[in-house]
C-alpha cells in the first residue's frame, strides 16, 4: 500500500522486538508485524483472570543477555528482574530439600540426605562454572561453520577449541562427557542422593522430548551456571509484572529508537521475487513492501508456511521437514487464595524461587517413558512459581498466582495431537491432583486456572507442534546446524529474507541473543 | 541462617557486644566485649576461653585407620603414638594442600582428625579397600579452647587427670566437672593451652564448671577477634585466609603446596605413596616457587607516612585478612600478605605471606602497600623468622 | 623362584592371546596367564549341557580387523571366513516376518515385502554408509592421540583425521556431523518406512548398551557398527580363538591356564611382574593386562599406588552389564511360524522400535524386561558338531537384564528370566520349550564370576560416546597406565570392545616402541 520500510520484522517475540530495537537503533525504518492483539509472542503477561496476571507461557528469566539490557538500556524502559531465591524440592512424606542462597543452610539440607552430597555441592558448583564459560563464548557469538575454510572461519574454530581447552588438566574430557552423557549419569559422578540429583538433572530435559536418564542432556546442566543476573544463585529471575514485561520493555525501547509495532496484523505470506524478498502481505490483503524481511517465527512456519515449497530447493524443504519440534511440554496457570502449603515446612521463605516436582529420577524417567509412547505424564514434572509472593503487582492483595510448567505432554499424543483439546481438562486435573500430593489443601485453595496443552501453543502462539524452543535444542540440532548446516547465520536461501527467532543460533529460552546477533548480522551484511 | 553451638545458651549470654559471625555455618562470637583488647590480654597473660565448637571432626575407626590416615595425609600416621596429637595436611594429586588439621590418636584402631573445612567426602573417596569407617563428629563434640598461662591452674581445679602428663601435643581421656572428656595439650593461639573435647550434652556444665572455677584466674570469654590476634602473633596460618584449599581453586597459580606454606616439615615422603606423593617428591628436588614469609613492616615509615598528612598512624584495631600487594625493594609486584596484625604484645606491624623463594630469606628488604590519607604508599617490610611470638610456656 | 620374561600378558581372551602374539613374533619372551582352565574369555567354547558346547558367550565376529588376521597369519592356522554376512531372521507373530540381508541386491526382495520404497531406500542408505565409513575407520580403526597430551605426531595424525573428513565433501561431512549425536530411531526412521527393517538396523547399536533406540548418541554406535563390519569367521568366536591360540603356540608365547594373577609387582615407580594366587611371582619387565580397566587397577593394584582422581574416573567407568546369557539345548530347531522352513544361524527378536525401547525401559528401574530382546545364535547350523546329532545348540543374548537387579540375583529371579526368554521366543516358535533338553542361564553376575568382566559388561565398559573417545579414562587412554612398563590390551581400551583384536595389537605395538 506504497508504505515502504528498510526491515518488516514478522512476529513481536522477544527475539523479533530485540532484533527491531538494533535495527532502529542503527537508524532503520523498521516495521514490526504481530499476529495477536499483544507483543511478546511466548513472552507475554496476560489478565487472564480479573486481578490476576499471568506470564502465560515462559515464565523465568535465566540466560538473558546482560549485554542486550546495558546496549538497549532496558530498565529505562521498564525492565525489572527479580532473582529467584531459593530451589525447593518437596516430598510427599517429608519436608523435602531446599537449597538456600546460604551455602551453610543448603550443606545442612542436603547433609539430611547425603552429607557427602553436601559437601560436593560447592565444588560441583564451581567446576561447572569454570567449565561454562566456555559455552557462554558459544552462545554470545555466531555459529561456528567447520565447512569452510576461509582463514577467519578456521581461526575462529581454533579460538573454540582453545576455550574447550583452557582450563585444568581434565577439563577437557569433562567437556566431551558433558555434550555426550545424561544428566543423571552425570551427576551420578559427584551425587549419591536422589532428592538432590532429580531437581537438578531436570534442567537437562526442559523443553526436550528426552529423559534425564537419555545421552546428550548433561550438557543443559551447564546453562543454570551460566546465569549473569548476579552470580550463582541468582541466574533465574522473574520479570517483575511478568515475563511480558521483558517483551514490552523490549517494545518500548524499538519505539523509542523509531521502530513501528503493529498488532493484529498477521502475516500471510513472504513476497519473493526473483528469488528476493521484497515484502509481505497480510492476511488482510495489505501488502507491505521492505529491503529485507526477517521472520521471528519457527523454521517450518517461515519456509514451509510464509515462504512456501515453490521458492525453495528441495534439498532445503527436506532438511526444514526433518528439523524437529516435538513439544513436550504444558503449561498450567492458577489463581488461588491463599500460598501452597507443603508438608513439613511453614512460612514462605521455601516458595522464594522455583519449586520443583522432582521427588525421584525414577520418577522423572518414568514420566518420560509414558511420554515416549504417546500419553502425558501420569505424575509429571512440574516447574512451580509463586511470582505473586515476590512481585505483588500480579494478584490481588492476599491472593497469589502459581504458573506449573508441566513436562511430559507430548504433542504427539497416540490418538493424534488433535486429540489435545478433549484431553485438556484431564491434563489440568493431573497437574493439580499431583500438586495436592504434596500440598494438603490445595485444590481448595485454586479460584480460577488455565490450561495451556503443546496443541494449544502451537494454534494460539504459533509455535510449531508446541515447541517452546521453536526446534528441539538437540546436539543435532544446535549450533552450525540450528535450523539446517550451512543457514545457522540468519540468513537463509532467499535473499533479503533472515531469520532472528529462537529456531536459529543458540536457541532457546530468554536469551534474547538470536535477536541480537540477527541484527547484528544483518546490519554487516550491508544488504540495509 | 547459622545454627547454635553447644555453647551457645552461654556464650549468647555474654556476648554483650552483639558481634557474631557465621563460621561453619555455626553462630560465632568476634568479641564479647565491644572491644577484643581484653579477651586477648587474658589470652596472654591469664586464660581466654573460647568456643571452637566450628572445627570440622571426623573419628576414623577400623583395622585400617592409621594406614589410611597415611594414605590422606602427608604424614606416617601409624607412627604416632596412643594418646599424642599431631599437626600436618593433606594435599590433592599435585601436591597442591587441601586443608590443615591435627590428628589425635585416641585408640588403637582410634583416630579424630580436625579440618577447616569439610572433608568427609574426600575422606570417603579415598577409603576404597580400607577396612575403616569415618564418622562426621563436628555436630556430636563441642570443643572449647582454654589458652593462656592460667589454663593448666583452672584445669587442675576441675579434673582427676595428671595435667603434667598431658604434655605438649599429647591428649587423655578424663573426668572434667563430672563430664566425660578428652583433653589435648594443643591450641591455636602459640601460648600455654589446652583444647577440651565433650559430648554436646555435657557442654554446659563443663562451660559453666570452667567459668566458675576460673574467675579467679582472670578468665574471659574470648572471641574470633582475640583468637586471630593470637594467631597471627604465633604464625599459624589459616586455610580461605592464607591459602586456599586446592578443591576451591579454579586456577592453578591459588593452589600451595605444603613447601611453599611452611608445612614442609610435616611431609613425609620416605615410605609407602600417598595422595600427592609424587608430585611433593618432584618438588622437593625442583624447588618450590614460593615460600611463605613473616614481614616485619616498618613502624618508622609508616609514622612518618601518616605524618606527613598531619595524622597519627591509622591502624585497624583488629587483624586484617584482605590481601595486599608485596613488592621488590625495586617496586616490582612480587607476592601478597594474606593476614596482618599490629601485635599488641610486640608493639610492632606484622603481616604472613607468600613471596618467590628468592625473596624469602630473613633479613630480605621489601615493601608492603600501606593506604594513608587515601593514598597508597610503599613502605619497607623485612622478612623475619617466624613465629613472631614464641613464648617458653607454650610448650611447657 | 622368580622367573623372567619380556612381557606377562594377564588373560588369554582374543587381545590377550592377540597381544601376545605380535609380541612373540617380534622376539619377546612372552607369557600369557589366564584365570581359567581354557583360553578365549568370552569367546571360547563351553559345554553348558552334556554332549552341546557352545561357540562363545558373543556372537558377533564381523568387526575382526582383516589386517590383523593377515599380521597374525591366522588364515594359516585355520581360520575361515564366510562367503557373505549371515542373514538374520526377525521374527513376526503374525505376517511373513523379515529376512535382513546386508548386501542390498539380496535384501531387496525381503525388504519389498514390506514397504514398495524401502529396497531402494536400502540401497541407497548402504552407498551412504560405505562413503562415510572410511573416516569412521580413520578414528576406529586406528589408534587415537590421547587429547590431553598431544604432541607433534598426534597433531599430524590429527590433521590426517580432519582432512579425511574434508575429502568427504561439505554434504556428507556436515551430515555425518548431524546424525553422530542422534538416536538411531530418528535417524533410521528418516530413511525407512518398515519399521522392521530399521529395528533390525538398529539392534547392533545398543547392544550391551544402557541405551534404547530413542536415546540420542546411538547412531554413532550404529556408524562404527557399520565401518568396521567386515568378514564373518565361519565358526563363530570360538573358531576364531583357536586359530589365535595357535597362532600364539607358534609364535612361541608360553601359554599358562589356571593360572590367576592376583596382583602387579612393583619396583621403585615401575612394574616388575606379576603375582598368581598361589604366591608365585612371575617377573616380567613389561605387563600387558587384557582384563578390563577397573578389574586391573582396583583389584590388582593396592589403592594408595593410585592417584586419587585417577582411582575416582576408574570406578566412575560405567560398566552397567545389562545382558545375561542362556544357552539352549534343543533337539531340534525351531520352528518360526513365520517361517517355519528357515533355518538361519541368526534370529533377532524386536519387530519395532517402541517395542525394543519398552524392553529396554524396565532396566532404568532395575528390573529385568518382561519381554527381553533376544540375539539368537544357533551355531550348529553350520557346525553341527557342537550337538549330538541332529540336535541343535542355540545361544541367546538376552537384553535388557540388569546387573544389579533390584533384590538381587538368585536362583529364582534367573528362572524367572529364562521362563521371561522362553515366553517371549514361544511367541515367534510354539513349541521351543518341548525341543529343550538342557539350559544354562547366566545373569549378568554370573558373567562377571565367570569371566572377570566387572559389572559383567562383556565390552569391559559401556560403548558410550565419551568412553569410546577417551577410553577407558584420561591418563590410560593410549594402552600406558600411570605406572610404567604396565599397559592395557584389552576392550576397555580404544576402539573398544567386540571381536576387532585391535586393542590387543594397537597395546602391542605401543608396549614394541617403548622397549625399543
Amino acid at each position: 500500500m506504497g508504505s515502504s520500510y528498510d526491515a518488516v520484522i514478522v512476529g513481536a517475540g522477544h527475539n523479533g522486538l530485540i532484533c527491531a530495537a538494533y535495527l532502529a537503533k542503527a537508524g532503520r525504518k523498521v516495521l514490526v508485524l504481530e499476529r495477536r492483539h499483544v507483543v511478546g509472542g511466548a513472552a507475554v503477561s496476560e489478565e487472564v483472570f480479573p486481578g490476576f496476571t499471568f506470564s502465560v507461557l515462559s515464565y523465568v528469566v535465566s540466560l538473558f543477555r546482560p549485554s542486550i539490557i546495558r546496549e538497549l538500556d532496558l530498565p529505562r524502559h521498564g525492565l525489572e528482574i527479580i532473582p529467584l531465591e531459593t530451589a525447593f524440592t518437596p516430598q510427599r512424606d517429608g519436608p523435602g530439600l531446599c537449597r538456600w542462597p546460604d551455602a551453610s543452610e543448603s550443606r545442612r539440607e542436603i547433609s539430611r540426605f547425603s552429607q557427602k552430597d553436601a559437601e560436593i555441592y560447592p565444588e560441583f558448583s564451581a567446576t561447572m562454572t569454570q567449565v561454562s564459560r566456555f559455552a557462554k563464548n558459544i552462545i554470545d557469538s555466531q555459529a561456528p561453520d567447520p565447512s569452510s575454510l576461509r582463514p577467519q572461519e578456521l581461526m575462529a574454530l581454533l579460538r573454540l577449541g582453545r576455550s574447550f581447552r583452557a582450563g585444568e588438566h581434565g577439563s577437557l574430557d569433562l567437556q566431551a562427557k558433558l555434550f555426550t552423557m545424561s544428566a543423571v549419569d552425570f551427576l551420578d559422578r559427584w551425587f549419591e542422593s536422589d532428592v538432590l540429583k532429580a531437581p537438578m538433572s531436570v534442567s537437562g530435559i526442559i523443553g526436550t522430548y528426552l529423559g534425564v536418564r537419555s545421552p546428550g542432556t548433561a550438557y543443559v546442566l551447564l546453562h543454570h551456571y551460566m546465569g549473569e543476573i548476579d552470580g550463582a544463585f541468582r541466574s533465574w529471575g522473574l520479570s517483575k509484572g511478568g515475563t511480558g514485561g521483558i517483551s514490552l520493555a523490549c517494545a518500548r525501547a524499538a519505539e523509542a529508537h523509531g521502530a513501528t509495532i503493529r498488532t493484529e496484523a498477521s502475516v500471510e505470506s513472504i513476497l519473493i521475487k526473483g528469488g528476493k524478498a521484497h515484502g509481505v502481505v497480510l492476511e488482510n490483503g495489505d501488502e507491505i513492501q521492505a529491503r529485507t524481511v526477517i521472520s521471528c517465527c519457527d523454521p517450518r512456519r517461515t519456509f514451509l508456511g510464509l515462504v512456501g515449497e515453490e521458492s525453495l530447493e528441495g534439498d532445503f524443504v527436506q532438511r526444514i521437514n526433518r528439523y524437529k519440534f516435538r513439544g513436550s511440554s504444558g503449561k498450567v496457570n492458577l489463581a488461588v487464595d491463599r500460598l501452597p502449603q507443603f508438608r513439613e515446612r511453614s512460612g514462605s521463605a521455601h516458595l522464594r524461587g522455583d519449586v520443583a516436582i522432582a521427588p525421584s529420577i525414577d520418577y522423572l524417567e518414568r514420566a518420560y517413558d509414558e511420554a515416549k509412547y504417546g500419553e502425558f505424564s501420569r505424575r509429571p514434572y512440574i516447574n512451580v512459581v509463586v511470582p505473586s509472593l515476590m512481585d505483588p503487582s500480579v494478584a490481588p492483595p492476599g491472593k497469589h498466582v502459581i504458573s506449573c510448567f508441566v513436562q511430559y505432554a507430548p504433542y504427539h499424543l497416540k490418538e493424534g495431537p488433535e486429540k489435545w483439546p478433549e484431553k485438556r481438562e484431564a491434563f489440568g486435573d493431573t497437574v493439580v491432583d499431583t500438586l495436592a500430593e504434596y500440598c494438603p489443601g490445595f485444590k481448595e485453595s485454586i479460584l480460577h486456572r488455565q490450561v495451556i496443552t503443546p496443541w494449544d501453543m502451537e494454534h494460539e502462539f504459533g509455535l510449531s507442534e508446541g515447541n517452546i524452543f521453536q526446534g528441539e535444542l538437540s546436539l543435532e540440532q544446535l549450533l552450525f546446524q540450528r535450523p539446517a548446516a550451512g543457514w545457522s547465520r540468519y540468513r537463509t536461501p532467499i535473499q533479503h529474507l533472515w531469520m532472528c527467532g529462537s529456531g536459529t543460533h543458540p536457541g532457546g529460552g530468554i536469551m534474547g541473543a538470536s535477536g541480537q546477533l540477527a541484527a547484528r548480522s544483518i546490519l554487516e551484511s550491508r544488504q540495509l | 541462617m547459622p545454627i547454635p553451638t553447644p555453647f551457645h545458651s552461654r556464650t549468647s549470654r555474654l556476648c554483650t557486644s552483639m558481634q557474631w559471625k557465621e563460621w561453619a555455618g555455626y553462630y560465632s562470637v568476634c568479641s564479647y566485649g565491644t572491644s577484643h583488647d581484653p579477651e586477648y590480654f587474658a589470652i596472654r597473660h591469664a586464660a581466654g576461653l573460647i568456643d571452637v565448637s566450628p572445627l570440622f571432626k571426623y573419628e576414623v575407626r577400623g583395622p585400617d585407620a592409621a594406614s589410611f590416615l597415611s594414605r590422606v595425609t602427608v604424614k606416617d600416621v601409624r607412627k604416632l603414638k596412643m594418646g599424642r596429637v599431631t599437626y600436618l595436611c593433606w594435599c590433592d594429586d599435585h601436591g597442591k594442600v587441601v586443608d590443615d588439621g591435627t590428628v589425635s590418636r585416641l585408640g588403637d584402631e582410634h583416630f579424630r582428625v580436625t579440618a577447616a573445612e569439610p572433608s568427609l567426602s574426600w575422606f570417603d573417596r579415598l577409603r576404597r579397600g580400607y577396612d575403616v569407617e569415618i564418622e562426621d563428629s563436628s555436630a556430636r563434640i563441642g570443643v572449647l579452647a582454654l589458652q593462656g598461662p592460667t589454663s593448666r591452674d583452672i584445669l587442675a581445679q576441675l579434673t582427676d587427670a595428671e595435667l603434667g602428663e598431658i604434655k605438649f601435643f599429647a591428649t587423655r581421656r578424663c573426668r572434667l566437672a563430672g563430664v566425660d572428656a578428652w583433653i589435648s595439650r594443643t591450641g591455636y593461639t602459640g601460648d600455654l593451652g589446652y583444647e577440651i573435647w565433650v559430648d554436646a550434652a555435657g557442654a554446659e556444665t563443663v562451660y559453666d564448671a570452667l567459668i566458675e572455677e576460673g574467675r579467679a584466674y582472670g578468665i574471659m570469654p574470648a572471641g574470633l577477634d582475640a583468637l586471630d590476634t593470637s594467631r597471627i602473633e604465633a604464625s599459624f596460618i589459616m586455610n580461605g585466609v592464607d591459602y586456599y584449599s586446592a578443591h576451591h581453586c579454579l586456577i592453578e597459580d591459588r593452589k600451595s603446596s605444603p613447601y611453599e606454606l611452611g608445612l614442609g616439615w610435616t611431609v613425609q615422603l620416605d615410605r609407602e605413596p600417598f595422595v600427592g606423593h609424587a608430585a611433593l617428591k618432584r618438588e622437593l628436588e625442583t624447588g618450590s616457587r614460593r615460600r611463605f614469609v613473616g614481614l616485619d613492616i616498618d613502624w618508622e615509615e609508616v609514622e612518618s607516612l601518616f605524618d606527613r598528612y598531619g595524622l597519627p598512624p591509622e591502624l585497624p584495631t583488629s587483624a586484617w585478612r584482605d590481601s595486599r600487594p608485596i613488592y621488590d625493594s625495586s617496586g616490582d609486584w612480587i607476592g601478597q600478605a594474606s593476614s596482618g596484625v599490629w601485635s599488641p604484645t610486640l608493639k610492632k606491624n606484622f603481616a604472613l605471606g607468600q613471596v618467590p623463594r628468592e625473596h624469602s630469606q630473613p633479613g630480605e628488604k621489601l615493601l608492603f602497600e600501606v593506604t594513608a590519607e587515601y593514598r597508597r604508599h610503599k613502605v619497607s617490610a623485612t622478612v623475619v623468622e617466624t613465629p613472631f611470638f614464641n613464648p617458653e610456656r607454650k610448650r611447657s | 623362584m622368580s622367573s623372567q620374561w619380556d612381557v606377562a600378558v594377564i588373560g588369554a581372551g582374543h587381545n590377550g592371546l592377540t597381544a601376545a602374539t605380535y609380541l612373540a613374533k617380534r622376539g619377546r619372551s612372552v607369557v600369557l596367564l589366564e584365570r581359567r582352565d581354557r583360553v578365549g574369555g568370552v569367546a571360547a567354547s563351553e559345554e553348558f549341557s552334556p554332549g552341546y558346547r557352545t561357540a562363545g558367550v558373543v556372537h558377533e565376529t564381523a568387526t575382526l580387523r582383516p589386517w590383523a588376521v593377515e599380521e597374525l597369519g591366522l588364515s594359516q592356522q585355520g581360520l575361515v571366513k564366510r562367503a557373505e554376512a549371515s542373514p538374520i531372521l526377525i521374527p513376526t507373530e503374525t505376517g511373513p516376518g523379515y529376512v535382513h540381508w546386508r548386501d542390498s541386491d539380496r535384501a531387496a526382495d525381503e525388504i519389498s515385502q514390506h514397504s514398495s520404497v524401502d529396497a531402494e531406500r536400502y540401497r541407497e542408505f548402504r552407498s551412504f554408509v560405505a562413503r562415510l565409513s572410511p573416516v569412521l575407520r580413520k578414528v576406529f580403526d586406528e589408534p587415537l592421540a590421547d587429547l590431553e597430551a598431544l604432541d607433534m605426531s598426534d597433531l599430524w595424525d590429527l590433521g590426517r583425521k580432519a582432512v579425511a573428513l574434508r575429502l568427504l565433501g561439505k554434504g556428507d561431512m556436515m551430515e555425518l556431523f548431524r546424525i553422530v549425536p542422534m538416536c538411531v530411531g530418528d535417524w533410521l526412521r528418516e530413511w525407512f518406512e518398515a519399521e522392521i527393517v530399521s529395528t533390525a538396523l538398529a539392534a547392533p547399536a545398543l547392544a550391551h548398551g544402557m541405551v534404547g533406540p530413542w536415546s540420542p548418541g546411538t547412531n554413532l554406535n550404529l556408524l562404527l557398527h557399520e565401518a568396521l563390519f567386515y568378514e564373518e569367521i565361519s565358526g563363530g568366536p570360538a573358531a576364531l580363538v583357536s586359530a589365535l591360540e595357535k597362532a600364539a603356540v607358534a609364535a612361541g608365547v608360553e601359554i599358562r591356564t589356571e593360572a590367576e594373577v592376583t596382583a602387579i609387582d612393583f619396583e621403585g615407580d615401575g612394574v616388575s611382574g606379576v603375582v598368581l594366587s598361589d604366591g608365585e611371582r612371575i617377573g616380567a619387565r613389561q605387563v600387558a593386562a587384557s582384563c578390563d580397566p577397573k578389574a586391573l587397577f582396583l583389584e590388582l593394584i593396592p589403592a594408595h599406588y593410585l592417584a586419587a582422581e585417577f582411582e575416582r574416573e576408574i570406578a566412575l567407568f560405567r560398566t552397567r552389564g545389562i545382558a545375561a546369557k542362556i544357552d539352549l539345548a534343543l533337539s531340534g530347531y525351531p520352528v518360526f511360524s513365520c517361517r517355519p522352513d528357515v533355518q538361519l544361524s541368526r534370529v533377532r527378536t524386536g519387530t519395532n522400535l517402541n517395542h525394543v525401547e519398552r524392553s529396554f525401559d524396565a532396566v532404568k528401574y532395575r528390573q529385568m524386561s518382561d519381554e527381553p530382546t533376544l540375539d539368537l545364535f544357533v551355531p550348529t547350523v553350520d557346525n553341527p558338531d557342537l550337538a549330538p546329532s541332529g540336535h541343535h545348540v542355540v545361544s541367546i543374548l538376552v537384553q535388557w537384564v540388569p546387573y544389579e537387579l533390584e533384590g538381587g540375583w538368585n536362583e529364582g529371579q534367573k528362572n524367572e528370566l529364562l521362563e521371561r526368554t522362553l515366553a517371549t521366543l514361544d511367541r515367534y516358535a510354539s513349541g521351543i520349550r518341548d525341543l529343550t533338553v538342557g539350559h544354562r542361564v547366566l545373569s549378568p553376575v554370573d558373567l562377571e564370576s565367570a569371566y572377570g568382566v566387572s559389572g559383567g559388561h562383556l565390552l569391559h565398559g559401556e560403548h558410550a560416546a565419551d568412553q569410546l573417545l577417551t577410553r577407558p579414562v584420561g591418563g590410560c587412554t593410549g594402552y600406558t597406565t600411570p605406572f610404567q612398563g604396565l599397559y592395557l590390551c584389552g576392550s576397555g581400551s580404544h576402539p573398544g570392545g567386540g571381536m576387532t583384536c585391535a586393542p590387543g595389537a594397537f597395546a602391542a605395538r605401543k608396549i614394541l616402541r617403548d622397549r625399543n
